[in-house]
């Protein structure tokens, strides 16, 4: 890549601060690794395919709820914003069939919901 | 956006009802006809505590507390209105605050336009465009943060010294050796947010006028490692670190130097002696490293969580900066709750939140069942802070004045099981073996005060060995080379002006109060409250305990190590602790 200019800081940060796409995020920091992320990564990746969801996954640093890894954030149009925790395969699955596809939010698995 | 609304019971103890009530409202919802328009959730924590019943609505953002089965109609009536039901509705005051972990968790740590997206790197170009080394030095002054590596020195002062010193060469260090046990923080940032750390140490370089920079990160952060090595190549891919910073005159580059774990090699000395390749020993200060540091060369030397506040003051300003925070302590600050607590984890929060809100507002408060005793900060160099003490607002001047220290940021939570001899004696145990050995202050009297705490655990102490302790323990405070020897009395000296009275059970009584000192303890099986399970039986780990289903059993003293799993496992509270 080119070096960059401070104007083109301004048009990178427009750029990519744009984007309206539903997504996910998954905990990638030791914490969420040790508790198994990667697994409920590919699960995610897998299910998405599978569902034909229109979602984005990406990988994030600890949001700082460790005791609750791996850390699943779903931000999907309409619904609130919300945190789930402890995610484990099934988990995984519900979150895209329910949550992503159904627009339902899955019933005791969310540790913190994003209000504002 | 439809109305969402979220149910959870936040009791700690008793049985948890959110189920219950769910179905309850559930059912109002239906009456109504409202249960396909309106979503109800259980979660699985709600991030407030010991409010009964709780249910908070979006997108309205009301929160009720205290939620009895006859307040279901008026919620349902107000989220039709939007108007909120008064008689539970709670206010939620939002005590965390993030500055250092803005982009932990939020960003790819790993794609450096996702930080450039959270205006990362604008703080740079605004230094190196619009403001001289000068400027930035008295803008971090304006901030008034302090370094959050531990003895909380005025940044802005430290940059400035450094900056005055004359030498051909200056260097800016990032101290990533984090070796307080209980303490993450540092990790956490170099892991999700290592770009903000690199922004912070090119600024700090453009203002005391280094070139060159060093990571030292401890050799057990192989992942904060790998990020931080690829966002180095990134920033070299585009021009934000090397020659001609962002197209000005400024160039300034960073590598890394690993640590190998040793707890004293983040003492500042001693690191810079490690980063040289020598043997970490500290050594005397004056003269300070912003004078003679890294090769003799003037250098500055901050914390990571030090470093991850730079950017933003110098996007926002320091005059923001310096209206969060206490009249002496700026900004906010990271702490890792762990322990016996019931939500352990980062919490960033602004300088002057009481330590209730921290442990039992965020946190949680204890496990289940149990009750908090006190937490310790500032880890092996701290102290303990008595839950009686809770309302104190934290800052580096409150908690020093109780006897402990901000130190780095570890806050752990001990409960009513927890003994304090005990906890004294780990800390005490973790700087004995982390002691370098130059200094025989630190070497001799850590050994020494290590024996007289393992013999009062032991119930071999006699009175004297308390004054002894405190003996020993202000001439490590005086006479130690280093902050390690000088601190290391003191999880000893708090715990025995918080908690005389535990000493002195061990020492007089032969007792542990919290039943922790196995030496002090014994355990025996009471045959009137014993159902004959079992269970003790297949749990004792040494065959200690005999006897059948039929006849009831025995612990054998001499076999027994103590270790307390009978009495764990004991469903009707028949193995008694003593
Ligand atoms: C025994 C000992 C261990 C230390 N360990 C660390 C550490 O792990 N990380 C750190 O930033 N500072 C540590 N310090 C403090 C450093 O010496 C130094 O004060 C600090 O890095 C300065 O950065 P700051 O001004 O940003 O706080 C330690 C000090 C002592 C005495």
């Amino acid at each position: 890549m080119a070096k960059l200019t401070k104007n083109d800081l301004h048009s990178l940060k427009a750029k990519y601060a744009a984007s309206e796409k539903n997504w996910i995020k998954v905990g990638f920091s030791t914490c969420g690794i040790a508790a198994g992320a990667q697994k409920v990564y590919d699960v995610l990746c897998d299910e998405a395919r599978k569902n034909n969801a229109e979602i984005e996954i990406k990988k994030c640093g600890c949001v700082g709820m460790c005791s609750a890894e791996p850390l699943v954030e779903v931000n999907v149009k309409g619904l609130p914003r919300v945190f789930y925790g402890k995610v484990d395969r099934e988990t995984a699955i519900e979150i895209m069939e329910k949550h992503v596809c159904g627009n339902l939010l899955v019933n005791d698995r969310i540790y913190d919901v994003k209000v504002n | 956006m439809a109305k969402t609304v979220f149910i959870k019971d936040t009791a700690i103890t008793g049985k948890d009802r959110t189920r219950d009530f769910y179905g309850l409202f559930l059912g109002v919802l239906r009456e109504k006809g409202l249960d396909t328009t309106i979503q109800l959730v259980r979660l699985a924590d709600m991030g407030i505590y010991s409010a009964g019943i709780a249910v908070r609505v979006l997108p309205d953002n009301h929160l009720y507390t205290q939620v009895g089965e006859s307040d279901i109609a008026g919620i349902v009536e107000s989220i039709k209105t939007g108007q909120p039901y008064q008689p539970r509705l709670t206010k939620q005051a939002s005590t965390q605050m993030r500055i250092v972990l803005r982009n932990c968790g939020v960003i790819d740590p790993e794609k450096i336009e996702d930080y450039i997206a959270h205006d990362g790197y604008h703080a740079l170009a605004r230094c190196l465009t619009e403001l001289t080394p000068e400027q930035v030095i008295q803008e971090m002054k304006t901030s008034g943060l302090r370094g959050r590596g531990g003895a909380g020195f005025p940044t802005g002062m430290k940059w400035e010294f450094t900056r005055k010193s004359a030498g051909d060469q200056r260097y800016i260090i990032c101290n990533g050796d984090e070796g307080d046990p209980g303490a993450y923080m540092d990790r956490s940032v170099l892991e999700g947010d290592p770009h903000s750390v690199i922004e912070g140490m090119a600024i700090g370089g453009y203002a005391i006028g280094a070139s060159k920079g060093f990571f030292y990160i401890r050799a057990e952060y192989p992942l904060a490692i790998e990020r931080i090595e690829k966002a180095i190549k990134q920033c070299h891919d585009n021009g934000l670190l090397g020659s001609n910073i962002l197209g000005s005159q400024f160039s300034f580059d960073v590598e890394i130097r690993l640590g190998a774990g040793a707890f004293v090699c983040g003492e500042e000395t001693a690191l810079l002696a490690s980063i040289e390749g020598k043997r970490g020993y500290p050594s005397p200060r004056p003269p300070f490293p912003s004078v003679k540091g890294l090769w003799g060369k003037p250098t500055c030397i901050n914390n990571v969580e030090t470093l991850a506040n730079i950017p933003v003051i110098l996007f926002k300003g320091g005059e923001w900066f310096s209206k969060i925070g206490t009249e002496t302590s700026k900004g906010t600050k990271v702490f890792a709750v762990t322990g016996k607590v019931k939500r352990s984890g980062l919490v960033e929060v602004p300088m002057g939140t009481t330590i209730e809100d921290i442990v039992y507002g965020i946190s949680g408060g204890a496990m289940s069942g149990k009750s908090v005793k006190a937490i310790q900060t500032g880890g092996p160099s701290g102290g303990v802070i008595p839950k009686d003490y809770f309302q104190t607002r934290v800052d580096y001047e409150s908690l020093q004045k109780m006897g402990s220290i901000m130190g780095s940021g570890g806050m752990i939570v001990m409960d009513e099981d927890d003994c304090m001899i005990d906890i004294a004696k780990f800390y005490l145990g973790f700087c004995v073996d982390e002691s370098c050995g130059k200094c025989a202050p630190c070497r001799i009297g850590g050994t020494q005060m290590l024996r007289l705490l393992e013999k009062i655990s032991e119930g071999r102490g006699v009175p004297k060995d308390l004054e002894q302790l405190a003996m020993i323990s202000r001439a490590m405070q005086k006479a130690s080379l280093c902050g390690l020897g000088q601190t290391a009395p003191n999880p000893v000296l708090s715990t025995l002006n918080y908690y005389r009275a535990e000493y002195d059970a061990h020492v007089n009584d032969k007792k542990c109060p919290a039943c922790k000192c196995s030496k002090l303890l014994s355990f025996l099986i009471r045959q009137d409250k014993c159902v004959k399970c079992g269970m003790c039986f297949k749990a004792c780990p040494v065959g200690a305990i005999s006897g059948n289903r039929e006849k009831g059993y025995v612990i054998d003293q001499e076999k027994c190590i103590r270790c307390g799993q009978c009495f764990e496992v004991c469903k009707p509270a028949a193995v008694l602790r003593q």
